[in-house]
């Protein structure tokens, strides 16, 4: 095989564009295989520093002895009184739940001594299914941070608050202060969504008792969707969705299966609607940037955000005047606002027609998705509203398109907030749930308006923008130390228990409600009876939540046990009020850029943006670490003359941002696309100076937050700013990486278009007597979410180095998610491939290491000895998948409190060291083992890697290759798997699973699915 | 040249000697660092010798966890009080221990049998297998304070390991992960 070949630029997999591109320096660094350099000058002066500053996620290893010591003398404390179920060495599994934005998860909480170490999926949710975010994972990280306020704050103020000292307070007397002003009147809660209907019925009593106003602020704004929800089903309320019934999806620029809403949820349907049969969907996304479910799309279209409008309209037009279809055929008042659209398809240059066929083809099957989020245009809710009138052309409503449990989202917007506040109406105002300083762009004049109001009570736990300008800060629990409730979007109702004792001299924010409350003149019954908020929220299960039989401690306990008491319908009836729909005019033409906000995987609204693992978790779609950037498309690039990092400033309004350049194959050409969460101030160590607020862009158009369809300000400057990518190290190109296929191929012949080898050896070949560890990796069921990048960190205590050294290629994570483009740069298709260690059969690494310290188990698994370890790096050079990380520092320095995140039951590893993917041995042992004390066989499905529990679309199966009936084992030899670089007949025990597009023909040439030349052709070597 | 002999002679034994050291250190005749022998005053003088040995109190009694888990444990002070509260009450000793009790400040007892943290070391599966605890911790219940002896070393495990008739595995892995 000829690599250089590959890197030609016809139709073939390419990573980055500076190898489509054929850029020089793109070659040698191909050619030089890693881009890790031995230690450089500046290492050990800003590097040390920046470490030391960082104090990043590592391991420990305090107990070294030193050569003059005879030993290192080791206490054990043993418990004075051991609670009766705390097992030294088992851990304690506690079913939870967690609200990441708009989207509730079951999680199961694991816990060793009693402090939670892992949050993985609770399997028992109809929802989510066990599956998990990356951003959940990250939940614990936050648990553990040393930038977390350790107590209640009292800020003495000067009267603009633009000047103030932070004092440590005491609960009692923040409480006789907030309770005084209180009883002034004109108080104010403005929340955050939260989905919990305990706290709801507090909420309630709190606000009856001091008669506050109830205001809604979230920093993702979902408002417009809300609205539009109202007016088209008469409930506010956020919409929900059953993807897997549906065999057409059309999303328009809306991220639902990264950012949109309930993506783990939406991941987990969208998967069991994937599986390559005659009945696999099929999802054309139209969008501006380049999004995750861009990536995932089996038809992908470029529009502008200005545009949105116009394609669903466009749609409507299609099929409710043109083809006449569907439930609003005859509807004259439709058609005649429909016919301004007449020429959309042309404009647009979309298919419009085809699409529509193909939403016809599958009525009450197909699903229309908008929305932006963060990226909402000023027409969001017309979006909105008219995609829900194309679902119910199309008779999805009650089928694809489901009513969610109702949640109380009654209270006016921020806008009226900033009003009254500016009148002087509100004296008292408590922030919970949202960081308004922070997500309100300076244009909002938040904190002008609240000159007036004489005292602001903020429940974050950080330092933050907001808690700045607060006068008091009752600083929250984290919610893994706090009880709560939550109801999901399907209706069912979990439970959130505390897994620690608070770390910290924090209160719950009920706590405070309650406590509040109960100094009102004339508190509620049950206010005044719950000593508690656990009191209160348990009684509130007890007299409107619980329905299940038997007395209700018994019951209660049952919930406890497993999280979740699913509901019994899955959604209710929804009917469509045509009334919803308002007329409205295609988009004017913009001229120059665009703006695009978007939402990361890994920082989403930046709440977790003092969590390193979110801030070191690669981009599905960029693969960049560390910073926020401003993308655009590839054409632009190259008009503008813009290099990658390259400066670009970008003006929207007063507000001008500087931000490096990243040049995103597949974008839509005239749109900037920036990532908010980065920029924050006051959030910690990490998080502060990464990137750029992004919110700042945000416009006020008819009091609505738009972030995206409007003209801004887009300049070349001359600075530059290297941009961390973990893409351009390993490079894998011009061999069979990823083997796509189209539907119509894989029915025929599943497998078809890989090309086999049957490879002979010379080595003697391995006996597995027991156990064979092996793996399946199905490529048509992953999005490339990267939840298992994140579930593989925690479980493993993998550190994280910071940017300095990610530019250098020095990245730990042992599973990574390789994204390959295939086609023209404008709008290529995207693969995404988990790497993960091939634990081979003839493996190596293991023939190259000079002191053994890498082996093979007789259970097939190529297990890493880190005391052997000299760190040599052969084993590195000679892995030709790349999956090894080499210590280069000791990154292990890390806060005392980050140190309680550790797996005790993962080495933690040192300087000089060599690590990679273990198949979770640990997790393989303790369940043998466990097996082994009970007297039983292991049965399948017992053990679970991390990266296969946290997967929400089941793509990774994981078992013993020995026992035929296993899951793996049938997944393993089935036709359409295959091992990566099987040529090199290295026996790996991982496999994939082709991917298949549900398409007429795959992008490209066909030449690139033609290895050596001969297509799916068996050799032998 | 006597001295040039006498130089020979001198460096030959040298040589011996670096050898015989290093022969011995690699065929398990000599271990350093292993702390074979170690035994500790303890913060309370608990004789393992009248409890194990005289009184015939099962290991398991105290050591709770050892045929389920990785760790054997050392017993939490509840454990101590479910025959302190009554037995020997008068002794200064189970005073202090009462005091650590009811305080909840616990006892810092010192660490006898130390392995490095990369070595995973399972109790569970050696008693599974039929080991008994003096195997490895000796006569414990002649011990008035509890000794180390044996070494612990990597060796000494491995040639346990390696008998036909123990059917152990000798994965890297069995104990490095």
């Amino acid at each position: 095989m000829d690599n250089n070949q590959d890197n030609t630029n016809n139709g073939k997999y390419w990573k980055s564009l500076e190898q489509w591109r054929q850029d020089p320096e793109f070659i040698e660094l191909a050619q030089k295989e890693f881009v890790s350099s031995p230690l450089q000058e500046s290492d050990g002066q800003d590097g040390w520093a920046r470490r030391e500053f960082l104090k990043l996620m590592g391991a420990s290893i305090a107990l070294t002895s030193f050569g003059c010591v005879r030993r290192p003398a080791q206490k054990i404390i043993p418990y004075a009184k051991k609670p009766a179920d705390i097992i030294h060495g088992i851990p304690n599994y506690y079913a939870s739940s967690y609200v990441d934005g708009f989207e509730g998860l079951g999680i199961v909480v694991t816990t060793r001594d009693g402090r939670p170490i892992k949050i993985e999926g609770n399997t028992e949710h109809p929802l989510t299914k066990g599956g998990m975010s990356a951003r959940a994972h990250a939940h614990i990280l936050k648990l553990y941070d040393p930038d977390r306020f350790t107590g209640p704050k009292h800020n003495l103020q000067n009267e603009k608050r633009t000047n103030r000292e932070t004092i440590g307070a005491k609960w009692a007397n923040l409480d006789k202060a907030v309770i005084e002003q209180l009883k002034k009147g004109g108080s104010a809660l403005l929340l955050g969504s939260h989905f919990s209907p305990s706290t709801d019925a507090l909420i309630g009593d709190f606000a009856a008792a001091f008669g506050t106003k109830i205001y809604r602020y979230d920093d993702i704004s979902m408002d417009a969707v809300k609205s539009a929800t109202k007016a088209s089903y008469g409930q506010e309320n956020l919409p929900h969705y059953d993807i897997s019934k549906a065999k057409t999806i059309v999303a328009i620029n809306n991220d639902f299966l990264g950012t949109w809403l309930t993506p783990t949820t939406f991941a987990s349907q969208f998967s069991t609607g994937r599986k390559a049969d005659k009945d696999m969907n099929k999802l054309i996304v139209i969008e501006s940037l380049m999004s995750l479910t861009g990536t995932n799309a089996d038809r992908r279209y470029r529009i502008k955000p200005s545009q949105t409008l116009d394609v669903v309209m466009g749609l409507l037009h299609e099929i409710v005047v043109v083809k006449r279809q569907g439930r609003y055929a005859g509807d004259g008042g439709l058609s005649s606002a429909l016919t301004k659209y007449k020429a959309s398809a042309g404009d647009l240059g979309l298919p419009l027609s085809e699409i529509a066929d193909e939403l016809l083809k599958n009525q009450g099957q197909s699903l229309v998705l908008a929305g932006g989020g963060v990226g909402a245009t000023e027409n969001e809710a017309k979006v909105i509203a008219a995609a829900n009138l194309l679902n119910s052309a199309l008779g999805n409503d009650g089928k694809t398109v489901l009513a969610r449990a109702p949640s109380r989202f009654e209270g006016q917007g921020i806008g009226d907030l900033l009003t009254q506040a500016a009148a002087g109406s509100i004296k008292t105002l408590i922030i919970h749930g949202s960081n308004p300083v922070y997500s309100l762009p300076e244009s909002a004049k938040f904190l002008e308006s609240m000159a007036k109001v004489e005292m602001i009570v903020y429940t974050g736990d950080r330092n933050d923008e907001t808690a700045r300008f607060a006068d008091y800060v009752a600083t929250d629990h984290n919610p893994l130390e706090n009880w709560s409730d939550l109801q999901t979007a399907d209706g069912s109702y979990c439970i959130q228990q505390p897994t620690i004792q608070p770390l910290f001299d924090t209160r719950a924010f009920q706590d405070s409600l309650l406590a509040w409350t109960k100094g009102a003149a004339s508190p509620s019954g049950r206010v005044k009876s719950a000593a508690t908020w656990y009191d209160f929220l348990k009684n509130n299960w007890r007299e409107s939540i619980y329905k299940g039989g038997g007395t209700f401690e018994e019951g209660w306990i049952d919930v406890l046990q497993k999280g979740v008491v699913p509901a019994k319908s899955v959604g209710g009836a929804l009917s469509f009020s045509r009334s919803a729909f308002t007329e409205a005019l295609p988009a004017a033409k913009v001229d120059g850029f665009e703006l695009a906000l978007y939402q990361k995987i890994g920082l989403g609204d930046g709440s977790l943006a003092n969590v390193p693992w979110m801030q070191e978790f690669p981009d599905p779609v960029t693969k960049n670490v560390w910073d926020n950037y401003a993308c655009i498309s590839p054409k632009d690039a190259k008009t503008l003359k813009i290099k990658q990092g390259q400066h670009v400033r970008i003006t929207a309004g007063d507000v001008k941002i500087e931000l490096p350049a990243h040049i995103q194959p597949g974008q839509a050409d005239g749109v900037v696309g920036v990532a908010v969460g980065y920029g924050r101030k006051g959030a910690g160590r990490v998080a502060d100076g990464v990137g750029q607020n992004a919110f700042q862009l945000i416009q006020f158009m008819n009091g609505q937050r738009v972030g995206a369809g409007f003209k801004v300000g887009f300049e070349k400057l001359a600075a530059h700013t290297d941009i961390a990518c973990v893409q351009d190290h390993h490079s894998m190109e011009g061999r069979q990486i990823v083997v796509e296929e189209t539907l119509q191929d894989h029915i025929k012949k599943p497998g078809g278009n890989v090309h086999r080898h049957h490879m002979i050896t010379m080595w003697k070949e391995h006996e597995y007597k027991g156990h064979k560890w092996g793996m399946v990796i199905d490529l048509n069921s992953c999005t490339g979410c990267g939840s298992c990048i994140v579930a593989c960190q925690s479980e493993n205590n993998i550190p994280v180095v910071g940017k300095k050294y990610v530019l250098k290629g020095r990245e730990m994570h042992w599973l990574r998610i390789d994204r390959y483009y295939v086609g023209n740069p404008e709008n290529p298709d995207t693969v995404h491939q988990p790497i993960v260690c091939m634990h081979c059969d003839n493996a190596p690494c293991e023939t190259v290491c000079p002191v053994a310290a890498t082996t093979h188990s007789d259970e097939g698994t190529n297990d890493m000895i880190y005391n052997r370890c000299v760190g040599t790096r052969y084993c590195s050079n000679n892995c030709p998948y790349k999956v090894r990380r080499f210590n280069w520092f000791n990154y292990t320095d890390i806060p005392d409190l980050q140190k309680m995140a550790l797996n005790p039951e993962v080495t933690v590893r040192f300087r000089g060291v060599m690590e990679k993917c273990t198949f979770c041995i640990h997790r393989i042992k303790f369940h043998k083992y466990r097996a082994k004390i009970e007297d039983r066989q292991l049965k399948d499905g017992d053990i679970t890697t991390a990266c296969q529990q946290s997967c929400p679309t089941g793509g990774i199966i994981f078992g013993d290759l020995n026992d035929p009936n296993s899951a793996v084992a049938k997944a393993f030899h089935d036709q359409k798997s295959y091992p990566l670089l099987e040529e090199l007949n290295t026996r790996p025990a991982v496999h994939y699973q082709v991917k298949v597009r549900n398409v007429e023909e795959l992008q490209g040439d066909g030449k690139d699915r033609n290895y050596h030349g001969q297509k799916s052709e068996e050799h032998h070597a | 040249m006597t001295k040039k002999i006498l130089g020979a002679v001198v460096a030959l034994a040298i040589a011996g000697g670096v050898y015989g050291f290093f022969h011995a250190l690699t065929h398990n005749k000599i271990t350093i660092g292993y702390n074979k022998g170690y035994q500790p005053d303890q913060p309370l003088p608990f004789s393992h010798k009248q409890h194990a040995g005289d009184l015939q109190i099962d290991c398991r009694y105290c050591h709770t966890s050892v045929a389920v888990t990785r760790h054997a444990s050392v017993p939490s002070l509840n454990i101590c009080m479910n025959c302190h509260m009554v037995v020997k009450t008068d002794s200064p000793y189970i005073q202090k221990l009462t005091e650590a009790y009811s305080s909840g400040k616990s006892i810092a007892w010192e660490k006898v049998h130390l392995l490095p943290d990369h070595v995973k070391f399972n109790h569970s599966m050696h008693i599974k297998a039929g080991k008994q605890c003096t195997d490895c911790h000796g006569n414990v219940q002649e011990m008035e304070k509890i000794k180390q002896v044996q070494s612990l070393s990597m060796g000494w495990c491995v040639n346990c390991h390696r008998q036909p008739e123990n059917n152990a595995p000798v994965n890297c892995s069995t104990c490095h992960y």
